[in-house]
């Protein structure tokens, strides 16, 4: 549909490796943070798998030193959520948003590329550590004072270099935000309003917010433990007058919005993938809307659910704004699952994710409202059951949404569609295995099994689920196989896409794939938030005129 | 003008946060309970800063 | 107005950022946006180290603190007997404030050399402020070390000087920029952008005056 009226050579004086590393296009930019998101989700993959086989059997096995333990723990925990699910979903948005909005690139696309390259480096600091006499060990919370002791809180200049790193990604997240909220709110087509646009723009609008409002805060706690630790600062320490609850305060006011930059995103891509193959609109569109920013207002008043066995806390005041935020998110639940309901449904592997999702997310959200009553949270905090909730929600909700969006739009990104067969194959593999690694851990909480422990007693029953639990983790690091070697396939031989394979509702899907330099030739009219489906069905008309080339854009000076 | 358009009105966002924290403060303060000031402090100046936010984004975007 | 295509257009608007820069559809200006929501983003690195110290105050058992130890330092701690410095420090902050604003206003209406003046004058009052809180670290007799008052003390301040040190670098880049002729009545959006971040600054150095200094 969109023929491109640019001359072949515009984008084409630099080519190659030069490209890549120079280029402001937000499309490129986009593949750019996910690849390298997918990088460093494999690494820490290892690291997850290193410490399911230390704890696979009672008894220290391999990791003799328990500080290379601890270290590999804090690492995992530190590269998913930093290294690979914030930015990959960033790396997603900065696809997908500028084309679902119509807009012809991101509003500060040097400071996108900014953002970006900001991430290798701050990973790169991250695991410095590891070869400069120890990686941060003092677990991805870093707490004080464990996080200000040396040489407990890291064998060498890890912990430094980890504070150092996070403020860097910190930063490249910061800057994302405020790139992403003028995009939106100042570069969409005419006629889309704020309530024509799609869910993904919605959902990464409100995580924005959180991204620009709340990682602030966590630079100022890092840099408050950077003083700590060098500079003879007090702030966490209570025999000069700090505190180190102090700590926790300031990290989870951030942290907490943290989880929901890590989730809004993925929600917002399966509110774009199940109309699309149940062949019915999303169902409540406004109050999906209005549940995502309730999400995210509310996110800010429950931080210190994670601290409510320091003695510290108003408990009543946080106990009932998390008992509140399942309000918002059951409304979603609803909306999702009524749009299936009765629909036309295509089970292709985005779909198949995109129902992962739906049901793996429910049960984080069970066992978290769970634990938002105190008396439950006093027995299981610190127990593999919290364990269980933060990767039900973060791998059975985010990462299972990554995977779906993978599948949906890789074939706008390169032309070529996914291999199904192998797609359904990864879509068993890693559903089993991450059911077989992570359901277990309800029950090994539930009987008393501490987190971030190297080892277990052989004689309190926890060695059958401990095991299961390995087996399962490397169930899903074999799931990555068919993944890579369809990617791999894909891209040399897979069909081609054509502009819209999926028959889908977006903006995106009316330009060609992968899209023109500058995205769009001309936009058809829009009148609702499906233009596409209104275009197909006749309820809009396509660009009426080649758009005029009018006044001279806007010169920003 | 929708009243959901006008720029004031999108400042109650951030205000709601300020009333969050001046009732994070008050309950603890007049039952007699330990007070957060970190946490109040955080949520006063979000509500702040958000209205700020609010404000700029509603009246600084295009009028179509 | 004439019917030039590089004109901003006039907006309708009756909101206070009207007088700001906008684009042809009657939006702000990108790069003026991205600024507010940096300041934003700013303000709520500060909110983190004031929590820090309200934090600290409130459960501090006397504040200053008293360090028995040392009576010479609990000595230094006392901020409210000697005010003054800080005091001058404000009143630079402050009027740097307005020349900079008065530099925004000559150059909306072209008055290229008003705006240079102005923008000079700020800088120079800048540069004042952080020599003149160099010699306050100096004189104060106290460190980052000195129990939690010396380190939230020197924090806060010294993050502040670091903010006004950006902003001194953004006013020069203006300045530099605006002797090359780069700035006209139509498109300033950099000095705009600039005068709100040393805005910014300033309020926050009115808060921390009143919050050190005065509470």
């Amino acid at each position: 549909m969109a023929t491109t009226a640019l001359t072949p050579a515009a984008s084409t004086y630099r080519s190659g490796l030069y490209e890549w590393l120079t280029t402001t296009d937000h499309k490129k930019i986009g593949i750019l943070y996910v690849v390298n998101s997918f990088i460093f989700f494999f690494l820490g993959g290892i690291l997850a798998l290193l410490v399911r086989s230390e704890l696979a059997q009672p008894g220290i096995q391999f990791l003799t030193d328990e500080h290379v333990y601890n270290q590999i723990f804090t690492m995992h925990g530190t590269v998913m959520i930093f290294m690979f699910i914030i930015p990959m979903l960033v790396g997603f948005g900065n696809y997908v948003l500028p084309l679902q909005i119509g807009a012809p690139d991101m509003a500060f696309p040097r400071i996108n590329a900014l953002s970006f390259w900001m991430l290798p480096l701050g990973g790169i600091l991250l695991f410095l550590g590891f070869v400069t006499g120890g990686a941060a060990s003092a677990g991805w919370t870093s707490y004080s004072p464990l996080a200000q002791d040396r040489p407990l809180s890291s064998p060498g200049a890890g912990q430094d270099l980890w504070i150092m790193g996070l403020t860097l990604i910190g930063t490249s997240s910061i800057l994302g935000g405020i790139n992403f909220l003028v995009t939106i709110f100042k570069m969409r087509a005419p006629g889309m309003t704020l309530f024509r646009m799609p869910i993904l723009v919605w959902t990464i609008l409100v995580t924005s917010i959180l991204q620009v409002m709340a990682t602030p805060v966590l630079t100022s706690a890092l840099i408050m433990l950077f003083i700590d630790r060098n500079y003879g600062g007090h702030f966490f320490d209570p025999a000069s007058g700090g505190s180190a609850i102090l700590w926790q305060n300031v990290f989870w006011f951030y942290s907490h919005p943290a989880v929901y930059i890590m989730v809004l995103p993925a929600m917002g891509m399966i509110s774009e993938i199940l109309p699309v193959f149940s062949r019915k609109p999303l169902f409540g569109y406004k109050a999906f809307i209005f549940a995502t920013a309730g999400i995210g207002a509310l996110g800010f008043s429950v931080w210190a659910h994670h601290m409510f066995t320091t003695g510290q806390v108003f408990l009543p005041f946080f106990s009932l704004m998390t008992f509140l935020i399942a309000v918002p998110t059951g409304v979603k639940m609803f909306n999702w699952v009524f749009t299936l309901w009765r629909g036309k449904l295509t089970l292709s592997t985005p779909l198949l994710f995109a129902l992962g999702f739906l049901s793996m997310f429910l049960i984080g959200g069970i066992n978290g409202a769970f634990s938002a009553a105190v008396p439950v949270d006093f027995a299981l905090q610190d127990t593999y059951w919290v364990v269980a909730h933060l990767h039900y929600v973060l791998f059975g909700g985010s990462v299972f949404g990554v995977f779906a969006g993978v599948y949906y739009w890789f074939p706008k990104m390169t032309g070529r569609m996914l291999n199904e067969s192998l797609g359904k194959i990864q879509f068993a593999m890693i559903f089993i295995g991450f059911n077989m690694t992570f359901f277990p851990m309800h029950q090994l909480g539930l009987a008393g099994m501490p987190r971030r422990i190297a080892d277990y007693a052989s004689n309190v029953g926890w060695n059958d689920l401990n095991l299961l639990a390995t087996v399962g983790g490397f169930l899903i690091g074999a799931s990555m196989i068919p993944f890579l070697w369809n990617v791999f396939l894909s891209l040399r031989s897979g069909a081609i896409a054509g502009d819209d394979p999926w028959e889908a509702n977006t903006l995106e899907w009316a330009t060609s794939s992968p899209p023109p330099p500058y995205n769009f030739d001309h936009l058809p009219e829009i009148r609702s938030e499906r233009p596409l489906f209104d275009l197909r069905h006749g309820k809009a008309r396509p660009a009426a005129t080649m758009p005029d080339p009018g006044p001279a854009p806007q010169i920003t000076h | 003008m929708h009243p959901m358009r006008h720029p004031r009105n999108a400042i109650i966002v951030g205000l709601v946060f300020v009333v969050v924290a001046a009732i994070y403060w008050a309950i603890p303060y007049f039952g007699g309970w330990h007070l957060d000031y970190a946490g109040v402090t955080m949520l006063a100046v979000l509500g702040i800063a958000g209205a700020l936010m609010a404000y700029v984004l509603i009246a600084g975007s295009p009028s179509d | 107005m004439t019917a030039n295509p590089h004109a901003l257009a006039a907006t309708e608007e009756h909101t206070p950022v009207a007088g700001l820069a906008h684009d042809q559809r009657g939006g702000i200006s990108n790069p003026i946006l991205g600024m507010i929501l940096f300041i934003c983003s700013e303000v709520m690195f500060f909110s983190g180290l004031f929590a820090a110290y309200f934090s600290v105050r409130a459960s501090a058992p006397a504040w200053p603190p008293i360090v028995q130890s040392d009576p010479a330092l609990t000595e230094h701690f006392n901020l409210h007997a000697e005010p003054w410095f800080a005091l001058i420090l404000t009143v630079i902050l402050v009027v740097s404030s307005f020349t900079c604003q008065f530099g925004v206003w000559a150059i909306r209406r072209g008055d290229r050399a008003g705006f240079i003046r102005n923008i000079a004058v700020t800088l120079v009052l800048g540069i004042t402020f952080l020599i003149g809180q160099m010699y306050d670290y100096a004189t104060l007799g106290f460190g980052l070390s000195d129990t939690m008052f010396g380190t939230t003390f020197y924090t806060l301040t010294g993050f502040h000087g670091a903010h006004v040190f950006g902003g001194a670098i953004m006013l020069s880049v203006v300045l530099y920029r605006g002797l090359a002729g780069q700035f006209s009545a139509q498109h300033h959006d950099a000095v705009e952008a600039t005068s709100l971040y040393w805005h910014f600054v300033d309020v926050v150095w009115i808060a921390l005056f009143s919050t050190l200094y005065i509470l």
